[in-house]
């Protein structure tokens, strides 16, 4: 289990959060209601097609995004009685070791988009070498620095390269072949 | 996770086979999560959180085995009980949503969304701005009755919809694979085990928590939006307070880990209830197992006991199916299966991503679904460490498009009016709970009986 989630009796893992970062996410949920609503509001009301208010596509969307307007407020309020208000409360940047975990998070976002929108969507390479690279890239990129740290290097490129290869080909075997399906 | 990538995968097999591969993978998900908690403290699907308390308690007893077959025992048992039930109550319950309008839908559709975002997760104030994210995001596209293109700016693609699959795919997997990769595990140990057949004395003894939690678990997988940790959650606090020796819970209580896993299997039968006689699905993975039935034609409805009453126990078929293959693989592939455990994480994420990205790509040959299943693998990676619950946020997308239709149906159906959602019998019954869920919510609702009581009697 991770540092900050713990299993707790009441149900599910909990998360730490600051009363600053819920105040600032509910701003964000207060501008993207109103934003919904004023678009719902600013709708076609079709009534030239007969469409009554209540038929009228904005309805539904338009009071979705009040409801999370309200919903947005409770948590600004909440989170501000919690003294999220208070700007210098808690650190901005976080702990080294928190920056090293978004850091990770973040690689596995440009490594994933790279592969699927750059290289699978656009890029001309064909699915097999572009899972290929996408594998391995990943295995080496996260796995190499432990591993040279062991002095197993060359068995971690060995072992990035195999997985790469293989993954490639089962995938586009089984989805081709057996699962009869159209990639990318 | 598991489900909504077989979901992909399962595309283009016959409707009848895909979904037994699904029934299986969501029953045997639910019970393989077990493994993880009981070998290494970490629940292997959020279903098994409650097992980790005296699952992996017995482990450092050096009893993993017998945990393991403790688990197995009740899961089976638990899958059993919830199948009786999934048979006698479906039809029941088919018959009674015949009775059901555009207005009782409507606030069928809010109370899944209300009570799943109070139950799951631990703030409820942001479990139902996920839900009402989640019925947001199924209202962009073009709507149902004029096909009026909302919210998509231009963009043909986004005007047909999000569809829900790659949400899924995205919400429970790419999300899942960004917090593994964030929070990083090391290279775990695992507790040497010994046999994992389970003793006939541990069944025996216990058969009351078994019975208990396996209608609790059934239960609590027919309220729609309620799924399989509220279950084992439920189960085991139901088994402590009636045990004996509720001291022993947490250290290695048999009790306490047979009814976890009794509860959150048997509220799989239970959660598909409400998927086959209402369209609106029990459990988070239930949503995704109804996304999948649409998907291969199969409408789920007040209308299948009328139009395919068939399908129902061919259901309650695949779940005995279901229920065989994990007792066989349970008892035998268990010591093959840890292995997999000892794959590194940085060996398993890329493979499933591109499983993801391949499965979401499959469903209809386009690439904006692979851009839907990105984007949705990152707004719910957002919304976790922000602490916002992932299964209200997917009952919303799923039943977005039910309470949009049942809303306005209603307007038109009553001319305007809003009484029929208040006065008619069974609305007024669900409106009533729904505003009780949330009212409790709030400290001065809760004080109030107590007030009431203190101002009687002076």
């Amino acid at each position: 289990m991770s540092a900050e989630t713990e299993t707790t009796e009441s149900g599910g893992t909990e998360i730490e959060v600051s009363p600053r970062a819920d105040l600032i996410s509910a701003f964000v949920w207060v501008a993207f209601g109103l934003a919904v609503a004023i678009a719902s509001w600013r709708m076609d009301r079709l009534e030239s097609q007969g469409a009554t208010p209540y038929t009228a596509p904005g309805l539904v969307p338009g009071i979705l995004g009040a409801i999370m307007v309200l919903l947005g407020i409770m948590l600004a309020v909440r989170a501000a009685r919690a003294g999220g208000h208070r700007l210098g409360a808690t650190p901005w940047l976080p702990s080294a070791g928190g920056r090293a975990a978004m850091a990770r998070a973040g690689w596995v976002l440009v490594m994933g988009l790279l592969y699927a929108a750059g290289m699978v969507g656009h890029g001309g390479i064909p699915f097999w070498l572009a899972t290929f690279i996408f594998v391995t890239l990943f295995i080496l990129l996260f796995d190499l620095r432990a591993r040279a740290a062991k002095d197993e290097t060359v068995k971690g490129i060995v072992l990035a390269i195999a997985v790469g290869a293989g993954t490639a080909f089962l995938v586009s075997y089984v989805f081709q072949e057996l699962f009869l399906v159209r990639l990318p | 996770m598991g489900l909504a990538l077989m979901t992909t995968l399962t595309l283009k097999m016959q409707p009848a086979q895909a979904l037994l591969v699904l029934i299986c993978t969501y029953v045997g998900a639910i019970y393989g999560g077990s493994r993880s908690a009981i070998l290494l403290n970490i629940p292997g699907t959020p279903a098994s959180a409650a097992s980790c308390l005296d699952g992996h308690a017995l482990a450092r007893q050096g009893q993993a085995g017998r945990a393991m077959g403790i688990a197995t025992s009740g899961s089976v048992l638990g899958t059993l009980i919830g199948m009786f039930f999934l048979a006698l109550f479906t039809p029941v319950l088919g018959e009674l949503a015949l009775k059901f309008g555009a207005y009782e839908f409507f606030w069928l559709t809010v109370f899944g969304v209300v009570i799943s975002g109070t139950l799951t997760g631990n703030d409820p104030l942001k479990g139902w701005m996920a839900g009402f994210l989640g019925l947001f995001v199924a209202a962009i596209g073009q709507e149902g009755i004029y096909a009026f293109e909302r919210f998509n700016f231009g963009n043909r693609d986004l005007a047909g919809g999000i569809a829900l699959v790659p949400a899924l795919v995205g919400a429970f997997g790419f999300a899942e694979l960004l917090a593994v990769m964030k929070a990083r595990r090391l290279p775990v140990k695992i507790n040497p085990f010994d046999t994992v057949i389970p003793k006939l004395v541990d069944i025996t003894r216990h058969w009351k928590t078994i019975l208990r939690s396996g209608c609790i678990g059934t239960f609590i997988g027919i309220v729609p939006g309620v799924g399989e940790d509220i279950a084992a959650w439920s189960s085991y606090a139901a088994a402590k307070r009636a045990s004996k020796e509720p001291e022993k819970f947490g250290k290695g209580s048999i009790d306490g880990l047979m009814a976890a896993e009794t509860g959150d299997n048997a509220c799989v039968p239970g959660a598909v209830i409400p998927v086959l006689t209402l369209a609106i699905p029990g459990s988070a993975p239930a949503a995704v197992l109804m996304a999948a039935m649409l998907i291969h034609g199969v409408q789920p409805g007040p209308m299948i006991m009328i139009q395919s009453p068939q399908f129902v126990y061919d259901v309650v078929a695949m779940m005995m199916f279901a229920t065989i293959g994990i007792l066989f693989y349970g008892l035998t592939l268990t010591k093959l299966m840890t292995r997999v455990l000892q794959v590194p994480q940085t060996v398993m994420v890329p493979i499933i991503l591109v499983l993801c990205t391949v499965g979401s790509f499959a469903i209809a040959g386009r690439l904006f679904d692979v851009w839907v299943m990105l984007g949705f693998g990152i707004l719910g990676f957002i919304l976790k460490q922000l602490n916002y619950p992932m299964a209200p946020l997917v009952l919303g997308i799923v039943l977005g498009d039910l309470m949009e239709k049942s809303l306005r149906r209603g307007l038109v159906l009553s001319d305007g009016s809003l009484a029929p959602f208040f006065t008619r019998p069974i609305s007024l019954v669900i409106w009533v709970i729904i505003a009780l869920i949330i009212a409790l919510r709030f400290d001065a609702v809760r004080a109030l009986p107590r007030r009431l009581v203190a101002a009687l009697a002076r």
